[in-house]
């Protein structure tokens, strides 16, 4: 006997995958566009060690006296303009995250009200057609728990930013890079090729 | 070319606000072709650094091979001198090209002193009354001009030097402080863009 409950909790289940997959696509495009701002800090920074390394006065820019006030200013500003930049796309990546949660607790939610009418058998079946409720809804708190902790640990990395501390500018590519999570961005893309037909039916 | 295209819009201008307002369209253009040269002049510095740097690692390893073998060392000049050459000829080019557009932008600071020296023997000591176009006194339109002609003398100065010295330079940290002043126009402070937009709102270029 199949509950009334199930088209409700299939319906929403529907729905937070069609979101997954665009959040996917916003999300992929968000750091796209942050890839080249991380590399130009850290390339400012590499500039910024190179001046700090000279002495101006025993080089040929020596007939420019102000020369090393104002190049480091202008670098400074250059490093101060891209993190604002990044900081701008983190608020995307925060809206993503959060739009996603919203849509996710709203299932659980709705398990939670109908799990009375609903046994086990039922949330464990799964058909050509469909996985199970059980499986699709862990898929769905594994990704939610994918774009938190990107989200937070991207977000901390940039915080830890100060256009003085040269070492931490510098190293920021590297560490950018090293947040990426190639095998959770896999589990995703698996979820929703295990999902294709579910969605479209 | 924007110049007799203004002309031919706002036909109803004489004058010193004629001039004025040319001379703003003129400083638009020259700002414009100035960002474009050094964006050109930046990627042929770039050459220029890593064909240094290329030949003075190769002059390591001839330094090492010659205590070997000192007769096979003329195969890896290849690539070497006449490139170098060719990229230095055109950063030259560069440099001249910005050279003469500071010339410009002096006979436009000349005229604007022109259409100062003019008002003054016209109205005396006052001034005009009313200003030529929506706010400023003429003597405004002078500071402007002279602000934005003093940063790119002096950056001209910075760009002839590096130019010079780029391709004589050991030091892998000075290349990079010369690219970097290439780049980041050390005496262009950030608000030359905005004396040049003020300039263009107030001369009507810009919609108020």
């Amino acid at each position: 006997m199949s509950s009334p409950a199930l088209p409700l909790i299939h319906q929403a289940l529907r729905k937070s995958f069609q979101r997954l997959e665009s959040s996917q696509k916003v999300w992929a495009s968000v750091l796209a566009e942050c890839s080249p701002l991380i590399a130009s800090v850290g390339n400012l920074a590499e500039q910024l060690r190179a001046l700090s390394s000279l002495h101006l006065p025993s080089t040929p820019l020596n007939v420019f006296p102000d020369l090393e006030d104002r190049l480091r200013f202008k670098l400074l500003h250059a490093v101060d303009t891209a993190l604002v930049r990044l900081n701008e796309q983190m608020c995307s990546l925060q809206s993503v995250r959060d739009s996603f949660s919203n849509q996710v607790s709203a299932v659980f939610q709705l398990y939670e009200q109908n799990r009375d009418s609903l046994d086990a058998s039922t949330v464990m079946e799964r058909s050509a057609m469909a996985p199970s409720i059980c499986d699709m809804m862990g898929w769905l708190q594994d990704a939610e728990h994918h774009y938190r902790q990107q989200f937070v640990r991207r977000k901390a990395l940039l915080q830890t930013l100060r256009a003085d501390e040269l070492s931490l500018l510098e190293s920021s590519p590297k560490r950018w890079k090293s947040l990426e999570s190639p095998s959770m961005e896999e589990n995703i893309t698996d979820a929703l090729d295990k999902v294709s037909f579910f969605i479209e039916e | 070319i924007t110049q007799s295209s203004a002309k031919k819009k706002c036909s109803a201008l004489t004058g010193s606000a004629r001039k004025i307002k040319d001379n703003a369209a003129d400083w638009h253009n020259l700002l414009l072709r100035w960002e474009k040269l050094n964006d050109e002049g930046f990627k042929v510095a770039g050459r220029i650094v890593e064909l240094r740097l290329m030949r003075s690692q190769r002059d390591e390893l001839l330094l090492l091979d010659s205590t070997s073998a000192p007769a096979g060392s003329s195969s890896l000049q290849t690539g070497g001198p006449p490139e170098l050459q060719d990229e230095c000829c055109k950063l030259k080019d560069i440099v001249d090209k910005m050279a003469s557009m500071v010339m410009k932008m002096q006979h436009l600071m000349a005229s604007q002193q022109g259409v100062q020296d003019l008002e003054e023997f016209q109205f005396r000591a006052g001034g005009r009354r009313l200003p030529l176009f929506h706010s400023w006194d003429t003597k405004a339109f002078g500071d402007s001009s002279r602000a934005l002609l003093e940063s790119f003398t002096e950056e001209l100065k910075l760009k002839q030097m590096i130019q010079e010295e780029l391709a004589h330079t050991w030091s892998s940290d000075l290349c990079m402080v010369y690219m970097s002043c290439w780049l980041h126009q050390p005496f262009i402070p950030p608000d030359a863009r905005l004396t040049l937009e003020a300039l263009l709102l107030e001369t009507g270029h810009r919609p108020l």
